[in-house]
Formats: structure tokens, C-alpha cells, sequence
């Protein structure tokens, strides 16, 4: 048996990791909490945004206003722009693995027709960089460091350089590889078509602000998100400085709001899935706590009845 | 008049207001009760806007749009 001593060095050691997980762990909860929240907040922007865009497309239909060119899906696609959002930091389970391997499994299904169309990366987090470069894609740009929660000045950059280039022709398409939080315990890796937008798509995004359960769940019974503009009271509105512009600015804030979601999505989902993580290293550890508590003990013990038994002889011995 | 203005972030105003002034792309505008239905593209600039208690309040906007909708209401969307 290992000596007592031995035992109770690593006895020292697992419990002073649970202590760590267990400080991770609620670290992870509030931080969760409070990016939902941040999440939740934008709501009421991304609804009036929405609206007004609905409400603009009919003038696409009754005028000769034109949609922007971030909407055009274009004939001819050479090259696709894949965005990759992952977490800066490691230990959250299999967060990050998990939308690798929905990244890899998509690349593998690629039908013929996308054979030929090429192929650029941009890594949104360090954990995907490393993993894009490990892999020899070639990545265009990073945008790391988000910290825990992204701001919407953080975003800017990234949203501006991908609209910049789609209007610049670097790429025709943008398809975007991120987590979807559908609740506190569940994690989804998600594909999605970010450019051309489509209202769809958008909308989609702005439901999927809300959870599936949880907190905040019952939320999503308060808004509904149909929007039905009425021709005609369209028509009555003064717009200035003309509907094509207004349209096509409209169409760059709806992007970057997608962005930002898509990212503040990733965080919340970065934080729970460490938070689980977390709980299920500090569950382990308790339980080889236990184990080695009990060996401890046990060891203790026979030493102490040896130690008798050979005294005890010795004075037999004696006599 | 109902006044809504709303950011990434958060809400920074919502509740009824006499008057919203704003800088747009063909100027400075001034929004005032019953105004006829709009949509305009904001630029950078300061927000003033006069409570009914007739109170003022000042906010910085990036960029963003204005909307006058039917029925008095009057909803911005901005960058801050």
C-alpha cells in the first residue's frame, strides 16, 4: 500500500483543483447570465430594424428602387469567404472542437458545383486561428481578443472589412460557422449564409436571440415576429434622402447587427459550456477526494496496527 | 408624441417627448407632434430630445435612421 504520506500529497493537490473548477464554474454561470443579457438588450433595435427593412422591400416592388447589393445573390461565385468564430480561451469542454468538426463535415458534403469555387478563411477567435493554421487554410484575417463579452465597436471592424470586401468582389459569398445557444445546457454548432442577407436568414437570427428554455424563454410569447407592411401607408412615407440610399444603409446595419450577434451567440455559449465543463471537473474531483480520503485512512491504519504488532513482539520478546 | 430610440446596447429613450432634434443627411431636423410619416438617415451629431415634463435630454449618435410612423409615433434605431 502507498504510503500515507504519499496519499495525502495528492489528497492536497485534487482537492485544491476542485477549488479552481468550482471557481470557474460560477465565474462561467454569471458570466453566461450577463452575456444573455447583453444579447436580450439589443433586441428592441433589431426588431425596428427589421421593420423598417420590411417595410422599405415594398417600395422595391411598387417603385424602381433597387435592392442593395449586400441582398443581390450573385450568378457567378468564384471565390467563399468562411468565417470561423471560436473562443479565445480552452477549457470549455467541447466548444470549440465541436464547430471544427461541423466546419470539416461541411467541407466534406461540398457538392461538385462548389469544387471550383475558392476557398478564403477569416478566424474570429484564437482558438480558430490556431486550428485554421494547423490545418493550412489560408486565413485572410483575425479578429481575436473579444474578451468575454463583445462590444459593438469590436464588431465594427470585423463587419467593415467583410462588407468592404464583398463589394470589392474578394469573395461572392460569406458563410458563417458559429455555436447557436439553445439553452443553458445545449450548444449547437450552426451553418449559415451571412451574405447576400436574406431577410429569412435575418429574421432567424433576431428568434434566435432568445433561448429555447430557460430564463428567458418566456419571452418569446411577448413578440411576435410577423411583419405584414401595409402597402399603402408605405407609400405615404417621406424619404429622404432617397429610398436607395436609405435602403443600402439600412442593409450595412442589418449586417453588422447580424455580426454582432452571431459573436455575442458564441460567447454565451463559450460560457456555458465551460460552465459545464467546469462542473463536471469539480464533480470528478470530489469523487477521487472521497477515494483517496478513504485510502488515506486506510493506510493510516495499517501502519498504526503493524506498528503495534511489532511492539507488542518486542515485549513478548523480552519477558 | 411617442418617442423610441433605441441602440445595440440598449434602450436610451423610450416614453412620449415634445420634441426630437437630430442632425440627418440634409441637415438639421426638428421632430414635433402629428409630423407627417418619414424615414431619414441620421449622421453624427447630438440627439436633443424635450421630454413632456419638459425636461432635455442629450444623447451622441453615430449614425442611425429616423422613423415617423402613423398614430404619432416616432422610433430611431442608432450607432452610438
Amino acid at each position: 500500500m502507498e504510503s500515507p504520506q504519499n496519499i495525502k500529497k495528492r489528497l492536497k493537490s485534487v482537492n485544491n483543483i476542485g477549488q479552481i473548477t468550482k471557481a470557474m464554474e460560477l465565474v462561467s454561470a454569471t458570466k453566461m447570465r450577463k452575456s444573455q443579457e447583453i444579447a436580450l438588450a439589443s433586441r428592441p433595435y433589431a426588431f425596428a430594424g427589421l421593420e423598417l427593412l420590411a417595410n422599405l422591400s415594398v417600395l422595391e416592388k411598387t417603385s424602381k428602387l433597387k435592392m442593395p447589393k449586400l441582398f443581390e445573390v450573385r450568378k457567378k461565385i468564384n471565390k467563399v469567404l468562411f468565417i470561423v468564430v471560436s473562443s479565445d480561451k480552452g477549457l470549455a469542454g467541447a466548444f470549440n472542437s465541436s464547430v471544427f468538426k461541423k466546419f470539416e463535415a461541411h467541407l466534406k458534403i461540398e457538392k461538385e458545383e462548389w469544387k471550383k469555387e475558392q476557398h478564403i478563411y477569416l478566424a474570429v477567435g484564437e482558438k480558430a486561428y490556431q486550428y485554421l493554421n494547423k490545418k493550412g487554410f489560408k486565413v485572410v484575417k483575425k479578429f481575436i481578443h473579444a474578451g468575454d463579452f463583445t462590444t459593438p465597436e469590436q464588431v465594427l471592424p470585423l463587419s467593415d472589412f467583410i462588407i468592404k470586401g464583398y463589394l470589392n468582389y474578394d469573395f461572392d459569398r460569406v458563410i458563417a460557422v458559429s455555436t447557436h445557444f439553445r439553452s443553458a445546457l445545449k450548444q449547437e454548432p450552426h451553418i449559415r449564409r451571412v451574405l447576400p442577407i436574406d431577410f429569412e436568414h435575418v429574421k432567424d437570427t433576431i428568434k434566435e436571440i432568445i433561448p429555447e428554455k430557460g430564463k428567458f424563454a418566456e419571452l418569446i410569447k411577448e413578440h411576435r415576429i410577423d411583419f405584414v407592411p401595409d402597402e399603402k401607408k408605405v407609400a405615404e412615407y417621406l424619404i429622404e434622402p432617397n429610398p436607395q440610399e436609405v435602403i443600402e444603409k439600412l442593409a450595412e446595419h442589418l449586417f453588422f447587427m447580424q455580426v454582432y450577434h452571431l459573436i455575442l451567440e458564441a460567447n454565451a455559449s463559450e460560457h456555458s459550456a465551460r460552465r459545464m465543463a467546469m462542473k463536471t471537473a469539480s464533480d470528478n474531483a470530489k469523487d477521487l477526494g472521497e477515494t483517496l480520503n478513504l485510502q488515506y485512512n486506510k493506510s493510516r491504519q495499517s501502519r498504526i496496527t503493524t506498528e503495534i504488532a511489532e511492539i507488542s513482539a518486542g515485549a513478548e520478546a523480552q519477558q | 408624441m411617442k418617442l423610441s430610440i433605441y441602440s445595440l446596447k440598449k434602450v436610451l429613450f423610450q416614453g412620449s417627448a415634445q420634441l426630437l432634434n437630430c442632425k440627418t443627411q440634409l441637415g438639421e431636423i426638428t421632430v414635433l407632434d402629428n409630423h407627417e410619416p418619414l424615414i431619414i438617415v441620421l449622421t453624427k451629431g447630438t440627439a436633443r430630445i424635450k421630454d413632456d415634463t419638459g425636461n432635455e435630454h442629450f444623447l451622441e449618435i453615430k449614425s442611425g435612421f429616423l422613423e415617423v410612423r402613423q398614430e404619432n409615433e416616432v422610433r430611431c434605431i442608432v450607432e452610438q
